[in-house]
């Protein structure tokens, strides 16, 4: 995005006041509002669609597949499109690590298994239509809902196929499908958060404009129980990037803790909304 | 106050309305209401109208090419789009981001279907009116305007192929500074004999025609300006009394030569926090006025920016239900006004 | 395949359908009003296609423009998940380059590019789910999304697929009657019978090609009455909200 010097000196310098003044006066821990939709695409286990206001947008479906546990090496297999870019390049590559590794780390995958030999595969797949800011953010909480809608078929056939192997068979009842994570289970998937550093503030969801003038960014992860790993640091402008003090991890990790448990909430209410199913 | 909120895509042009009015199939109806047309629908097979835009004829007969209405002007049918880019008109006042610097002429944006030009010899350049343009001046050209820069500046002309042709002569027009930069859709932009508008609250908003607003602190806030030019004034003043010839010139030049240098600078003044809440509760005002599809006019954003103090943070406006209320408020006002 | 019927004794498809009977069509125009300049949706029985439309603009780069019309550019993204069975697809597919031509040649002629020297209309597809009549339905998301643009066309181009079931024409197939029959896809200029694309997959005997064509004609006209209420129905909304 191309912004003026006088902007860049303007933006920057109300965003490292004290207390900071944001272009849109959200408070440093407010984000800007979603829109959400779920469970709209018929052919998938699970779906979610988010919008922000200024049009950035981003669909992730679930879908699973039955595999014989020993032929694979990892039972999610996370892959992101984004509008515009090329799949090999940095940019998507590095989108897809940060969600595929947190995944890979903080995902019970023992609910994944069916029997002794085979567990179903969920291959999760995200599409960003458009996006202006660093679109990690909305990718992390599209999929939180996308995973927290998801069912998968029952299983029918013996769950012990120890002795003799057994193709599994599901029920063709949709209504008798399990949801991938149980309502009364006391697990979320993971959060990423992304947090630019702009003087001695810190800000959570930096629109495009802050990212442009920001110093330096962070992506932290967030669980139920509070802030996990990554901890990364980021670059969220093209500029050069200054040094992190201990002071902007600090106030990083408050606000990560702060919101992370607001975020969670709103997601899940979202989710638990049994209303008309319209992707628009 | 709340972290994040998540609500449900308004499907509010698409449910709400569709049933209230009643939906002629393709027949257009000759209500007092403008009605649609659309593109390969018959407008007349009459020859004697001549054809200007969204429309296109085939054996004597006018055909429209978009989705729009119809307007009859004189002896030219045309047919304006519902919807579309920025289309420049001679006169609009626009605000625009150099895109390019190149052969004595700088590429614009100002978000119309092609990138306006600004020749070299359309701006002020430092050194006052009647300088010659050297040819320095074309190698020196990023010192005056460069890749991303803002500026406000009047259509001078149109090329045939519609795109614009700017200029800068005046020194209400220039690069932009000490301020904030807002994009609106341009159809809700009213054309009006003044663009460049003073808010309460010590603000300056220029809304371009073409949807880019630029709100800015007021100029003679700024005390190094305002000493600068009283120093010229009272030059001027006390020479009126006992003349000799060249001295009012002298001042006249440099009075010019100072606000030139200062026009091209991309140094902001010192702006205070309160000036910069209100810019930043101002364009959220603006943001609200688009969202609702509420044609932008002045009387509009301070009356809208009077409901939202109801608001004391200005970060409550960036919600979908804060803005459709503000928009509301505002509607019913003039409704009562009359 | 042996207890699909495709085509019942009764006359009756796999589905219920009638042989000359569409699938549900659904379409919104102005989706996406933020983050384009036009934008549609697009449902055509189990298919979901959605289309972004930017433009006329000046483009990124000045090798692509031509002095005497606008260039036209298409990106057709089909998601991984489009289809029943998860398929990852490259962008440089053959089937999604073939398809991508044909768009822009399509409307290339539809445009009335000439107005429009100098400038690039970016047309983006994304396809979400696909049952059977792809190249149609993007077609019908592309005409929807660039009369919500502004961009002047000539008419509408509505598009629908049709095959043969030994020599009974079928109308708008699904997945599953597209794998076994040879698939036409047409598209037609407004209320005429002109034809502004036409793609057959696999072959067809000559003599009966008349009479696939002749119901995808009907099928089309039909298709392109439902997208014309729509886009009439939107334009009247927002007039009234512009009149109060």
């Amino acid at each position: 995005m191309k912004l003026s010097p006088a902007e860049r000196s303007y933006l920057h310098d109300s965003l490292a006041l004290q207390p900071p003044i944001r272009p849109d006066a959200r408070s440093p821990a407010q984000f800007r509002p979603l829109e959400a939709s779920i469970s709209f695409l018929p052919s998938s286990n699970g779906s979610a669609r988010i919008r922000l206001s200024d049009g950035s947008e981003c669909i992730v479906s679930v879908k699973s597949k039955v595999v014989l546990t020993a032929n694979v090496s990892s039972l999610i297999l996370v892959d992101v499109d984004v509008s515009g870019y090329r799949d090999d390049s940095n940019f998507v590559s590095n989108l897809n690590y940060h969600l595929q590794s947190i995944l890979n780390s903080h995902f019970p995958t023992a609910v994944l298994r069916l029997t002794s030999r085979y567990s179903f595969k969920i291959f999760v797949d995200c599409v960003v239509l458009l996006h202006t800011s660093y679109p990690l953010g909305l990718l992390s909480l599209t999929t939180y809902l996308a995973l927290k809608t998801t069912s998968l078929p029952k299983l029918v056939s013996e769950v012990n196929d120890e002795e003799v192997e057994e193709q599994p068979t599901f029920s063709d009842d949709w209504d008798q499908s399990t949801p991938l994570i149980p309502t009364n289970s006391t697990f979320q998937p993971p959060l990423l958060f992304v947090v630019a550093v702009v003087g001695d503030n810190v800000f959570i969801d930096p629109s495009r404009e802050e990212q442009e003038v920001s110093e330096n960014g962070m992506i932290i992860g967030y669980e139920t129980q509070g802030v996990i790993s990554p901890f990364n640091n980021i670059s969220l402008s093209d500029r050069e990037v200054k040094g992190m003090k201990l002071l902007h991890v600090i106030k990083a990790h408050l606000l990560v803790k702060k919101c992370g448990e607001e975020v969670l909430k709103a997601l899940n209410s979202v989710a638990k909304d049994e209303g008309g199913n319209a992707i628009f | 106050m709340d972290c994040i909120t998540i609500s449900k895509p308004a499907a509010s042009h698409y449910d709400s309305d569709s049933d209230m009015s009643d939906v002629e199939t393709g027949t257009t109806s000759s209500g007092l209401n403008a009605s649609v047309v659309t593109p390969g629908e018959l407008v007349t097979d009459d020859p004697v109208w001549m054809r200007g835009h969204g429309t296109y004829f085939l054996d004597e007969k006018t055909y429209s090419s978009v989705a729009g209405t119809i307007s009859r002007v004189n002896r030219l049918l045309s047919v304006a789009p519902l919807r579309g880019r920025y289309t420049p008109e001679t006169g609009d006042h626009v605000v625009g981001r150099v895109t390019e610097v190149g052969n004595k002429r700088w590429k614009v944006d100002i978000g119309g279907k092609q990138d306006a030009v600004l020749m070299l010899g359309s701006v002020n350049l430092p050194g006052g009116v009647l300088r010659r343009k050297s040819e320095s001046d074309e190698l020196q050209m990023r010192n005056f305007l460069k890749e991303g820069d803002l500026l406000n500046a009047e259509v001078q002309s149109l090329f045939q192929d519609g795109s614009a042709s700017l200029h800068t002569r005046s020194l209400k027009y220039g690069k932009l500074r000490n301020g904030y930069f807002v994009n609106v859709p341009s159809s809700l932009i009213v054309r009006a004999k003044n663009h460049s508008h003073q808010l309460p609250g010590n603000i300056s908003v220029i809304i371009g025609v073409n949807g880019y607003v630029w709100f800015s602190q007021t100029q003679s806030a700024n005390p190094s300006y305002n000493a600068s030019l009283n120093k010229q004034q009272a030059a001027l003043s006390s020479g009126s009394s006992a003349y000799t010839p060249g001295q009012g010139s002298v001042s006249i030049t440099r009075l010019e030569e100072e606000s030139s240098w200062e026009i091209y600078s991309d140094v902001n003044d010192d702006i205070k926090p309160t000036v910069r809440n209100t810019i930043t509760r101002y364009s959220n005002c603006i943001k609200a006025l688009a969202h609702c599809e509420i044609g932008i006019t002045e009387q509009r954003l301070v009356a809208a920016y009077e409901a939202s103090t109801a608001y004391e943070s200005a970060g409550a406006l960036v919600e979908r239900e804060v803005m459709e209320s503000i928009g509301e408020d505002i509607i019913n006002a003039e409704k009562m006004r009359g | 395949m042996s207890n699909i019927e495709f085509y019942s004794a009764e006359g009756l498809r796999m589905d219920g359908r009638r042989w000359n009977e569409l699938r549900r069509f659904e379409c919104r125009t102005n989706t996406h009003p933020s983050s384009s300049d036009g934008s549609s949706y697009v449902e055509q029985g189990n298919s979901k296609v959605i289309c972004l439309v930017n433009g006329p603009m000046e483009p990124e780069n000045r090798s692509q423009l031509s002095t005497q019309k606008a260039t036209l550019e298409v990106n057709l993204n089909i998601a991984s998940f489009s289809t029943t069975e998860r398929k990852k697809r490259l962008k440089s597919e053959k089937r999604t380059q073939e398809l991508i031509t044909t768009l822009e040649r399509t409307f290339e002629q539809a445009i009335v590019t000439k107005i429009y020297p100098r400038t690039l209309i970016s047309i983006n597809i994304h396809v979400l789910s696909q049952d059977g009549g792809l190249l149609a339905s993007c077609t019908n998301a592309v005409t929807l999304a660039l009369i919500d643009a502004g961009i002047a066309m000539y008419d509408y181009i509505s598009a629908v697929s049709a095959g043969l079931f030994d020599t009974t024409p079928l109308l708008d197939l699904n997945a599953l009657e597209e794998n076994v029959m040879s698939t036409l896809t047409v598209g037609i200029v407004g209320k005429s019978e002109k034809l502004a694309l036409l793609l057959l997959e696999d072959k067809v005997p000559l003599d009966r090609l008349e009479s696939i064509l002749a119901i995808s004609i009907a099928g089309s006209h039909r298709i392109r009455d439902i997208m014309d209420k729509e886009v009439r129905r939107h334009g009247k909304v927002r007039l009234s909200k512009s009149s109060s």
